[in-house]
């Protein structure tokens, strides 16, 4: 089958991209080894989040910018990046969007029961902003293994609870478990009387992030209804049913465009004449099937998902072989402490780019024609240390594509 | 020459829980500890040699949908599968799961008494036999048998063409479901091929499925060198149903070794799959008539599993008016045989409830799926008329 782009990668930065490319009319193949780590930890949309949050987003990108040429922003541009923020929030109509508050970033409780700085936040999320009056209850579930509500409210120096409910007894529920629970209307009354029969005057309640897949706007409202009280979600242990809302909505919007949507299938090999790539094969044991396009974007992200491996010496990267920007030996691959200030430099090695994100040699060289790249594989970010993945995803994998449709 | 059975290096399992997040099992029962502990995290705890100690292994559906999400490459169905056989060798299969794996043995008796028979399968008092003495599930309703088979339809069907296609329907759809293998044929017939109908026995699945690889591998020593006789005269191999081709195609090879099964496999393709090959190549015939139909396409897990995308879906979209939406849902919960089983009819239920509300909330007038499984759970659960895309593509052809 041939295609216009084919995208190899289905974290956030490749369904951006082919995201990008669908709304255009292209005919897009998009290929992932997996579902990506985006449901695994992504909950909120994080942009620069280590910027003061007294400070227009806006504004913080531009100082940002300005200081960091290499950096994946830089090469995006400042209009570029808020178009691609838009381009995603559009596929997020009500009742489950995406906010910020001011344009700025907020801090949001975590499952650890610290606060950390994000910008775009769901629907279920929002009413977490600013936990630290004492006036929150966070509550649990007996037998939920992924979220500890007594840990989460002593540090948010609140009271937690854990329900025993009579469905769940001696059950050890997943999330996934609980969020379809949830979205039954009966276990949902039940969770809401119960919760309500326990208040002491407090005014918002934390639960689990695990508030229904198809529907979570509606189980907030009903809940809230019931218990008279704001209800929020607090992120959990992976899998992140958030980031699973996020992932299932672009599976479905590319889909019914038309992408051919291959999850679950690696690329085993990618063909090269000269400077161009030819096709890419994927094997599914004992076939080995060939698609070839005009144009590709490798968004196969950092070490999860084996967009980059590394060995006793080096980082590679396994799709292109692609030259990669990283540390001389692996004696330098870590700061002297694990929890230094100072990112790790091995997070900070990826694939090394010119301003429209075809990559290059360590000359500056361009080195395949018709070969793009986004994402967290990019050189020159520390997205942990600058709260910035979801960002870099988003707004990358929407230039890589624009680029791409451009040439 | 007999390889070992591909074992995955369980250690390259990072814990990190997307496999839990899409199984539709221990997403409705806490009975299945889910595709982590029961796949890799387990495993660890198998030693050959020393009993089977899995007792809810038997409560993995075999949808695969725990591979795709993986980006380790762990192929945690694979392991649970391995590790079922084990249980159930030890333990030993009720009749009930024989009877439910060899429904290839008697359908053609029940297809060519199937006025009794069908009144057989509806009455009560059997149905409550078969709950009660073999622990078949009342509440699902048992296939009916069609009259005359697909096969003996086929001996008076003639159509003669220089390019030539060999199918393999499946024992179902000979018996049950006539009209997918005559819509297939049609649409194949429409597109100037000539149908071959190569010597076929049931593809092995349900038996793979209930963690007899004995029995499946058998059906594939016999299957494979008539599929490979056709392959080599130069046809392709068409299937219609998704379940049967993940077996061919994959299976046979990947966990049962049949000699041959690889070259079978380069050759064989679903009919959908064909039909998008077609129009690539600017082939196909797109001769359309208009419908004003609103359908609901829901994908199979074992066409997920086949790794060609949705080519059902891209190919619907090509007749005008017809209106087709893709239903956001995972699995369908029949699970072949397993939604048959006393033990497992409420899971089975609840995992089809979910697919049940994603239908109600597109409503459709009717509803398409590529695989027998689903379709007979989705009328099962919603009433709704339920087909193969093919026949929707038959009747919107001109001629």
């Amino acid at each position: 089958m041939h295609y216009d782009l084919i995208v190899i990668g289905m974290g956030l930065s490749g369904l951006m991209a082919a995201k990008t490319a669908a709304a255009d009319g292209q005919k897009v193949l998009i290929v992932g080894k997996g579902m990506g780590s985006l449901c695994l930890f992504s909950n909120t949309i994080d942009v620069l989040g280590q910027s003061p949050t007294a400070m227009k987003m806006t504004d913080a990108l531009s100082q940002w910018i300005e200081g960091h040429p290499l950096h994946p922003y830089s090469k995006v541009g400042l209009k570029n990046v808020e178009e691609a923020l838009s381009s995603f929030l559009s596929l997020f109509p009500l009742p489950y969007s995406f906010q910020t508050i001011d344009n700025r970033n907020c801090l949001l409780p975590t499952g650890a029961g610290t606060l950390r700085p994000t910008f775009l936040i769901p629907t279920t999320m929002v009413g977490g902003i600013s936990v630290d009056e004492g006036r929150e209850l966070i509550v649990g579930f007996k037998g939920f293994k992924d979220f500890y509500a007594h840990y989460v409210a002593d540090q948010l120096r609140c009271r937690g609870i854990n329900l025993e409910l009579p469905d769940l007894l001696s059950q050890e529920p997943t999330a996934t478990a609980l969020a379809r629970l949830m979205e039954m209307k009966s276990f949902r009354e039940n969770t809401g009387r119960e919760i309500k029969k326990q208040l002491q005057g407090e005014t918002r309640i934390g639960l689990p992030a695990i508030m229904g897949t198809h529907d979570p706007a509606r189980v907030k409202d009903d809940l809230e209804g019931i218990i008279g009280a704001k209800v929020f979600e607090i992120p959990i242990l992976p899998p992140s049913i958030p980031g699973m809302r996020i992932f299932n909505r672009f599976k479905e919007w590319l889909i019914r465009k038309g992408v051919t949507f291959l999850l679950g299938y690696s690329v085993s090999k990618a063909a090269l004449k000269g400077k161009r790539c030819e096709r890419i094969e994927v094997l599914h044991p004992p076939v080995i099937t060939s698609y070839s396009a005009d144009r590709y974007i490798l968004a196969t992200g950092r070490f999860i998902g084996g967009g980059l491996k590394a060995d006793d010496e080096k980082v590679v990267e396994p799709v292109f072989n692609l030259p990669l920007s990283q540390p001389r030996s692996r004696e330098n691959w870590f700061g002297d402490s694990f929890s230094s200030d100072l990112p790790h430099p091995i997070h900070g090695a990826g694939i090394l780019t010119d301003a429209s994100f075809q990559p290059v040699d360590a000359g500056g060289n361009m080195i395949l024609e018709n070969v793009w790249t986004a994402g967290s594989i990019l050189a020159h970010h520390h997205c942990i240390d600058e709260k910035s993945r979801e960002g870099i995803e988003i707004a990358t994998g929407y230039a890589a594509a624009k680029h791409a449709l451009e040439k | 020459m007999e390889k070992p059975w591909p074992k995955t290096n369980s250690d390259v399992c990072i814990r990190c829980a997307a496999c839990t997040a899409v199984c539709p099992v221990s997403r409705v029962s806490p009975k299945f500890p889910g595709p982590k502990q029961a796949g890799p995290g387990a495993e660890r705890f198998r030693t050959p040699g020393e009993p089977s100690v899995d007792q809810w292994i038997d409560l993995c559906i075999g949808c695969h949908l725990c591979d795709m999400a993986c980006a380790s490459g762990v192929n945690i169905s694979e392991l649970n599968l391995i590790a079922k056989a084990k249980y159930t060798d030890e333990k030993g299969r009720p009749f009930r799961d024989w009877l439910l794996t060899h429904t290839y043995l008697f359908s053609p008796l029940g297809s060519l008494f199937s006025p009794i028979a069908n009144l057989l399968l509806k009455s009560g008092t059997i149905r409550w036999l078969a709950d009660s003495l073999l622990k078949i599930d009342r509440r699902r309703k048992l296939p009916r048998y069609e009259s005359p088979t697909f096969r003996q339809w086929f001996k008076a069907h003639h159509f003669n063409s220089h390019k030539k296609m060999a199918y393999f329907y499946g024992c179902y759809t000979n018996t049950n479901e006539v009209d997918v293998a005559k819509a297939t044929v049609e649409v194949l017939e429409a597109n100037g091929f000539e149908v071959t109908l190569p010597s076929q026995r049931c593809c092995g699945i349900p038996m793979l499925g209930n963690g007899d690889f004995k029995g499946a591998r058998k059906l594939g020593l016999w299957n494979v060198p008539s599929l490979l006789n056709s392959v080599r005269s130069g046809l392709d191999i068409v299937f219609s149903s998704t379940s049967c081709g993940h077996m061919i195609k994959h299976e046979y090879s990947n966990l049962l070794n049949i000699p041959g099964s690889e070259e079978v496999a380069q050759h064989t393709f679903d009919i959908f799959e064909f039909l998008r090959n077609l129009k690539e190549g600017g082939n196909l015939n797109t001769d359309f008539r208009k419908s004003s139909l609103r359908a609901a396409y829901f994908a199979p897990c074992h066409l997920k599993s086949l790794g060609i995308g949705f080519p059902a879906f891209d190919i619907l979209q090509l007749i005008p008016g017809f209106k087709v939406d893709y239903i956001a849902a995972d699995c369908c919960g029949l699970g072949g045989t397993f939604g048959f089983k006393k033990e497992k009819y409420e899971i089975s239920e609840e995992i089809g409830r979910d697919l049940a509300e994603a239908i109600d909330r597109l409503k459709p007038e009717i509803v398409l799926s590529d695989c027998e499984g689903c379709r007979m759970q989705i009328r099962h659960l919603t009433g709704l008329k339920v087909l193969h895309p093919i026949q929707i593509l038959r009747d919107a052809m001109t001629r």
